[in-house]
Parts: structure tokens; C-alpha cells; sequence
């Protein structure tokens, strides 16, 4: 808000929202002050990804759910910091001894943005639509262990699992949202993919779609969080282009941008109207994933010497210039279930690279072909596989690269069609969802690494039942320990979640769930 | 002429429907199934494989192209995209007058700049003016769209706030503030067509002056205006053919130049729709694309037996 516009409408509202923000402890003193001063304004976020869809239960772009996020909310969710915490919930669930049962106590007075009122009821019907199978909705295999969803009072509900699963929790926040009971039934067929206007409880309200350019969503006046979000409207720019994303961040036409090139980012950073931040995500991990049924990667001793040949620390400083955290096992380095003396036996030493390949049957040296995506997916992987490639020819491994666009590249790794990749995955930020995913039979990348070791699937599920984790570190640092054995995958690192954005903006900072997090921003 | 123009529309008939076989044979012989992109990495096989029956996509191709092509001819109903779950139709009638616009815009500015500069060239051969000419069109045709447009965006608009690096600003914001949102886009596409066009009015006009009508012309003491006239009149056949196919590449072009500059017009569409796997719409804007190349051919044959009606009886 420039001196010009300043109204007594807008100084009412601004002081109401400075208010609001002081109730609930959601901006410091300066957010408030600046909200008081600030009110309103139009947040423009640009990002590399194309939208396919809004719908929450089908949402599979991590970029774009800095969208859908703002739309529907989740019982718990992640925060910026990587901490669980209650959304919709009053407080964190009441689990039984058994780890089967979790109640939840929900907040009073939140409402959809249609003015319906949110309650058991609409949290039953949510789930029991997203695990109904007649509704194919994407996000259901992660939550199938629900066995049952019991409303218990009008804002209290409780779930049943078919066995204990822990990790369901911090699912929520990425492929779970609550919507009106009764929404889906007589809906028009794209209401939820294209917006869904007022059937989210979140701090903005879809507002429009123009396809190949941007989604725009305004307040929710009726947010129960008083106070948030500080801006009016938000928009939220699609730029493919790193060169396009870059201009529009230097002249203003965006206030806060994602996934910077590498190349620019310091630059950006010290640009004057400009400021940058980057922090580890927790579960994105760059890897080197192998087929342990086919040769020659069926070596066990093959595979640790990849893994050991690989130089970490030279691919993050090289090419990610530190946007990517080095780490040989599945846990970055700021995570509690990092293991650093896992990360040391699978980590980089050429002396050894040369041993375990001396020990395995392909000691003359192998031949390897490795599918890397044609665009970036969260990462770009192209450079870094090249790197990867001269170090693999250093032990006297001959990688070829094979350039193929995402999608199929996905499809033919589910089948089981490329025997090594490189490429990025992210997970909700906790340690079990891409370790089931890909190294557990049964599940939608098995066949990317074929691996199938009982007593690791035993490990898994025991820790699945615990929830403590003082308990849960001596688990996973055994689960590291027999990965580092059987080196299934070579990890690379973990990305980081990067951002740059103007001075006018405070109060954001980069999630290490990597989506965007608008809510807390202010604008001057 | 009639004739000429009747022949031609039956020509094109034929051609779109053979050009929309082509296509829709060949886009759903590319690797991967939009139910991927649909339904995501936690889908299962049996998932994607309902997805194809819902959909049709487990049908003869053929079959799906009768459908498909019947509903335009129908109705100019181009189906529903299966990734976005939108109506293609509509975003079409979104996206075709923002690239037409931009492929308009640069072609009348390639137009405009290698005429006068074709005929500058030819009429002072070896001059300084012809040297100049022939650099930029050795620049024209060397310097790559997608360069020259990231040294647009990094200098006029992100050094020097010339121009907006990107993005469309429709009419209703200001006519000024329109013009200026296409006026990179439009001059990185039109540039290349500048140096093809010029070279080709001024060997034209070469070629032309040494005919013997034009020796009589200048006989009989006809002003050199009304000689350039009768000249151009002839050397300009093969420049409108070459201008109409220019037309249409513009098209294909304009992909690169709408990236870069986040338009959201029909290329941009296109390549987001390559992407997503989105045959629908790849389809569409292909067989839309395919139309105003066969459009623009006609234009330019009727134009030609306008200029030269020898061609036209001949046709």
C-alpha cells in the first residue's frame, strides 16, 4: 500500500488483521506492525511446474500445492520447520497402546469458505471418499491402512488402522485436505481439479484458473485463523522457463520465486530489492536408483562400489553450488534419523570404490546404462549425472546417460523398464514413505530396485508401531545399517528448498517441505 | 479465379483430414499414457488401465479418430483434455488470438522492414546499403530465436525497463501497455523472416531487371518508380510464396518465443500439453496449426494469380 491508498477502510481492516495476528502469536512484533501498515496487496508467487490438478486427494505436484494448500487444510500438518503440528485438530490425536486407534478433538468454529461448518462428520466423509476405490483417487494407497473412520461427536472423530502406522500422520499434510460432506455427489466432474470454490476451510478462496499463465486465489474472509494471510489475493504464476523466472523476479513482476537456478542463486541473493534463503528439505533425495535383479547391478559389492565412487561433495558444490546436502544413505544431514556412521561406510572413497569392484564379479570394469529425465523434476539431474558418469569411469565402470522425457521415464520405471536412474523424489518429510515405496515389495517403484529383504520390510513395520523417537532412532540407524549393507540405491544428497524474493515482502521463509508457504507473508 | 480458389479448398479438405490422421496415429504411438500424469506415481496398473477404458484410449485408433474428427467437423468440439478435465474448445478460443496476434505482429514487421530493404539492397547493388542489408540478414538468420530472446529479456527489459520480460497484457489494460508486452516476442520471431525475405525480394528484383520487358520499359522512358512498380509486381512471386510458408513456420516458432516469454497463447499450450501427455489438445492446436498453414498457401496463391494472373490460368 502506497501513501496514496491508504483508506480507512484499509487502516480498519489492516488493524483488525494486526489484531487477529497478535491473538494467535502468528507474526512478531515487526510482521504485525508491518501488516497494520500493509494490509491487503497481491502476493505473486512464480514457479517452474504446470498445474494439472487442485483436487487435494489427486494432488501430485509438489510445486503447485503452494496452491491447493491454501484451499483445503488437513488435520495436521507439517509446518515450515518440518514439525507436526495440529491444523484443523484442537491438539495432536490420542493413540492407543496398541497403535491402532487415533482421536482427534477438532477445532470449533472453522467453516468451509461457503459458510458450511466444518465438523466430524466432514472429516468422515473425506476420508471415506478418498479410500472409497470407486473413486480412483491417487492418494489413496498411502492412506489404505485405514481400516475404519468413526465420528464419535460432532467435533471429535477417531480412526481405525488395520495395523499400526505411524507415518500416516505426516501424509496428511501433502495428499489428504477435508472437504464438505456431501460435496462430491451432484458436483459438476472438474469442480474439485478446477478450484472447488468454497469447499476448502483454508486461508484463500479459489478465484480464477487461466490455463498456461497463472491460478489466482483471494482472502478467505472466514478463515478461522484470524489475521491470516495479511495479503488480499494471491497469485500464483506458472514459469517453466529458469531465464523467464529469473527477469520476472529482477523486475518485480513476481515477489517470491522457486527453485532458482543454482547458477544465479547467489547472485540473487546480494541483487539490491532482493533477498534469498535456502534450507535442507527433508525428504527429497537425489539417488542413483539400481535394479538389484539385473546384472550388474544382481552384485552386491557392484553396487557399494557405485555408491562408494560417487563423490558427493563435489556434485553439491559443482553443480548444485550447495543447493543440494551430500549424503550417501536415505536421511539428510539435518534429519533425526541421519546416521552418520551409515553415511561413512557408504560414502565416497575411491580406494574402496576400487576394492568392492576388485570383489565383485565385474573387477575388469562393467558396462551401465542410466535414464535421467529429459526435464527437471524439483532438481535438474542432468549435470550431476554427467559428474556421476566421470566418476564412475574413474573404477572403471562405463556409464552411458539415456535422456528420456519424465512421465514415460516414470511409467517405465514402475514396470520395471530401466535397470539405473537418477532422478529426484520428495517425500512428506518423515522417513518411511520413500523407503516403502521404493525398496518394499508390493509397492508402486519396487520393480525401480527389485530389492526385497525380509528383515528390512520387519524393520519397516516395527517402526511403524512406535511413535517416540528417542525409540525410534537406535530402529532407524539398524534400517541404515543393512541399506549400507546391501547398498540397493546410492544416494546422492538432499535437496534444499530455495527461494528468492523481493524486500517487499517479510515474514516468508523457505519450507523444508520445499512447497511454498505464503501464509505468514506480509507486504510492504 | 474461382476456379483456383475452389480447387485449392478441396485440396486442403483432403490434406487436413490426411494431416489430422497422421497426427492422431502418430501422438498416441508416443510412449506413455496421460493416466500417469492423471492419476500419479502411487497409481497402480490396474488404476491406469481403468483410466484407458473410462476414456476411450483402449479403442482403435482409428475409431478414436472418427470421433474426434467428426465432433469438429460437427461442432468445432475438440473433446475434453483428459489431464486439465477442461473443454478444450474454450481454452483454444483463450490461447489461438494471443499467438495469432503475436504471429501477425511479426509478420507484418518482417514484411514491412525486408521489402523496402530488399529493394534498397537491389536497386544499389554493391552500395553501402546492400553490405548493410546483407548483415542483417547473415545476423537474421544466424542468431537463434531463443538467444535472442533471452538478450531481449536480459537487456531491454531486465537492464533497461523497456519492456516487460515477459507475459500478456490483454487490450482491456491498455493499448499501450499490449503493444508493449509483444514487442519483444514479436520482434525476436519476426527478426529471422527479415533476412529471408529481403534476400529473397532483392534477387527477385535482380532477376527481373535483366528481362527484356523491363529493358523496353526503360526504352520508352518510363519513370523508375513506375519500372520498380512493374518489377516488383513480378519479382514479389516468389516472396509471397516464400512469405505464406514463413507464415505458417511462425506458427511453430512462436513455441519457443511464448515459452520464453510466458505468453499464454496456442504454442505455449502446445508445449504444455506435450509435456502433460495431453493428446487432446497437442491434436487440436496441431490441426489448428495445420489450417493456417494450408490458409495462408491459399492466400498466397490467390495473391500470386493476382500479381502474375498467368499463374492463375495455368493453376
Amino acid at each position: 500500500m502506497t501513501p496514496s491508498n491508504i483508506s480507512r477502510r484499509n487502516l480498519i481492516r489492516a488493524a483488525t488483521l494486526g489484531g487477529g495476528a497478535i491473538a494467535l502469536g502468528q507474526l512478531g512484533a515487526a510482521g504485525i506492525a508491518r501488516a497494520a501498515a500493509a494490509a491487503g496487496g497481491t502476493l505473486t508467487v512464480g514457479i517452474p511446474g504446470v498445474p494439472i490438478t487442485l483436487d487435494p486427494v489427486n494432488q501430485i505436484n509438489h510445486d503447485w500445492m503452494v496452491a491447493s494448500q491454501m484451499i483445503f487444510e488437513n488435520l495436521i500438518e507439517f509446518d515450515d520447520d518440518g514439525v507436526l503440528k495440529p491444523q484443523l485438530a484442537k491438539a495432536m490425536p490420542t493413540v492407543s497402546a496398541d497403535g491402532l486407534t487415533y482421536e482427534f478433538d477438532l477445532r470449533e468454529n472453522v467453516t468451509f469458505s461457503n459458510g458450511q461448518p466444518f465438523g466430524a462428520e466432514d472429516v468422515k466423509y473425506s476420508f471415506d471418499w478418498l479410500l472409497d476405490p470407486a473413486n480412483k483417487a491417487a492418494r489413496r494407497p498411502v492412506f489404505t491402512r485405514i481400516k475404519e473412520v468413526t465420528v464419535l461427536a460432532p467435533l471429535k472423530v477417531r480412526f481405525l488402522l488395520s495395523e499400526p502406522y505411524a507415518p500416516w500422520l505426516a501424509f496428511m499434510t501433502k495428499c489428504m485436505g477435508i472437504f464438505p460432506r456431501g460435496s462430491r455427489e451432484g458436483a459438476a466432474p472438474d469442480l474439485f481439479r478446477n478450484g472447488a470454490k468454497g469447499m476448502g476451510t483454508g486461508p484463500a478462496v479459489f478465484e480464477e484458473w487461466r490455463q498456461n499463465e497463472y491460478i489466482s486465489l483471494t482472502r478467505n474472509p472466514t478463515y478461522w485463523n484470524k489475521g491470516i494471510p495479511a495479503w488480499e489475493r494471491l497469485v500464483v504464476r506458472q514459469l517453466p522457463e529458469d531465464a523467464t523466472r529469473v527477469a520476472y523476479i529482477r523486475t518485480g513482476q513476481i515477489d517470491i520465486m522457486s527453485s532458482p537456478p543454482p547458477r544465479d542463486f547467489e547472485q540473487l541473493k546480494v541483487t539490491p530489492g532482493l533477498e534469498g534463503a535456502s534450507r535442507p528439505t527433508l525428504g527429497g533425495w537425489v539417488a542413483l536408483y539400481m535394479d538389484n535383479t539385473k546384472p550388474p547391478y544382481d552384485d552386491v559389492n557392484f553396487r557399494r562400489a557405485v555408491s562408494c565412487a560417487i563423490d558427493r561433495a563435489a556434485i553439491a558444490d559443482k553443480v548444485y553450488r550447495g543447493l543440494m546436502d551430500p549424503s550417501a544413505i536415505s536421511a539428510p544431514k539435518s534429519a533425526w534419523w541421519y546416521d552418520a556412521a551409515a553415511d561413512r561406510a557408504s560414502g565416497f572413497d575411491l580406494e574402496r570404490a576400487k576394492a568392492y569392484l576388485a570383489k565383485s564379479r565385474y573387477a575388469t570394469g562393467a558396462q551401465m546404462e542410466i535414464t535421467i529425465p529429459s526435464t527437471p523434476y524439483l532438481l535438474d539431474c542432468r549435470d550431476a549425472a554427467l559428474v556421476v558418469q566421470a566418476h564412475l569411469k574413474r573404477i572403471g565402470i562405463d556409464a552411458k546417460l539415456k535422456v528420456i522425457e519424465f512421465a514415460p521415464m516414470l511409467q517405465s520405471l514402475i514396470r520395471g523398464g530401466e535397470p539405473a536412474s537418477m532422478w529426484v523424489q520428495m517425500s512428506p518429510g518423515e522417513p518411511t514413505y520413500l523407503l516403502q515405496n521404493v525398496l518394499t515389495p508390493g509397492q508402486i517403484m519396487s520393480k525401480s530396485t527389485s530389492y526385497d529383504n525380509p528383515a528390512f520390510v520387519a524393520l519397516l513395520k516395527q517402526s511403524f508401531a512406535e511413535t517416540d523417537q528417542e525409540k525410534l532412532k537406535p530402529l532407524y540407524a539398524r534400517v541404515h545399517a543393512l541399506l549400507a549393507e546391501d547398498q540397493p540405491i546410492a544416494w546422492i544428497g538432499f535437496a534444499h528448498a530455495a527461494n528468492v524474493w523481493r524486500k517487499r515482502v517479510h515474514d516468508f521463509k523457505p519450507n523444508q517441505g520445499l512447497t511454498i508457504d505464503p501464509r505468514p507473508v506480509t507486504l510492504t | 479465379m474461382l476456379r483456383l480458389i475452389l480447387d485449392r479448398v478441396l485440396f486442403s479438405i483432403v490434406t487436413v483430414l490426411a494431416v489430422g490422421l497422421c497426427l492422431f496415429v502418430l501422438t498416441r504411438s508416443i510412449a506413455g499414457t496421460p493416466a500417469r500424469i492423471v492419476l500419479g506415481t502411487d497409481a497402480t496398473e490396474a488404476q491406469i488401465a481403468q483410466f484407458d477404458v473410462d476414456h476411450g484410449l483402449d479403442r482403435p485408433v482409428l475409431v478414436q479418430y472418427g470421433k474426434w474428427i467428426w465432433g469438429i467437423a460437427g461442432g468445432l468440439d475438440f473433446g475434453t483434455s483428459l489431464v486439465s478435465g477442461r473443454a478444450i474448445g474454450p481454452d483454444l478460443r483463450d490461447s489461438l488470438p494471443i499467438t495469432l496476434e503475436l504471429v501477425l505482429l511479426a509478420f507484418a514487421f518482417a514484411v514491412i522492414v525486408a521489402i523496402p530493404l530488399g529493394v534498397l539492397s537491389a536497386c544499389y547493388r554493391g552500395s553501402v546499403v546492400d553490405h548493410a542489408s546483407r548483415i542483417v540478414a547473415v545476423l537474421g538468420v544466424s542468431i537463434p530465436g531463443f538467444w535472442l530472446g533471452l538478450m531481449l529479456i536480459r537487456f531491454p527489459a531486465v537492464e533497461f525497463g523497456w519492456f516487460p520480460p515477459g507475459g500478456f497484457v490483454p487490450w482491456s489494460d491498455g493499448a499501450m501497455e499490449h503493444l508493449r508486452s509483444l514487442a519483444m516476442p514479436a520482434f525476436a520471431l519476426g527478426v529471422y523472416y527479415i533476412a529471408i525475405l529481403s534476400r529473397m525480394t532483392r534477387s527477385g528484383l535482380i532477376d527481373v531487371s535483366g528481362l527484356d520487358y523491363m529493358r523496353t520499359a526503360r526504352a520508352m522512358g518510363l519513370s523508375r518508380g513506375r519500372i520498380l512498380l512493374y518489377a516488383l509486381k513480378n519479382a514479389l512471386v516468389p516472396v509471397v510464396s516464400v512469405g505464406a510458408m514463413s507464415f505458417g513456420y511462425m506458427f511453430g516458432w512462436a513455441l519457443i518465443i511464448e515459452y520464453l516469454f510466458n505468453l499464454p497463447g496456442m504454442s505455449n499450450a502446445l508445449l504444455t500439453a506435450i509435456n502433460n501427455r495431453d493428446y487432446d489438445t497437442v491434436e487440436a492446436v496441431v490441426l489448428i496449426f495445420t489450417v493456417f498453414f494450408i490458409v495462408s498457401n491459399i492466400a498466397a496463391d490467390i495473391i500470386n494469380a493476382w500479381l502474375n494472373p498467368r499463374l492463375g490460368a495455368t493453376a
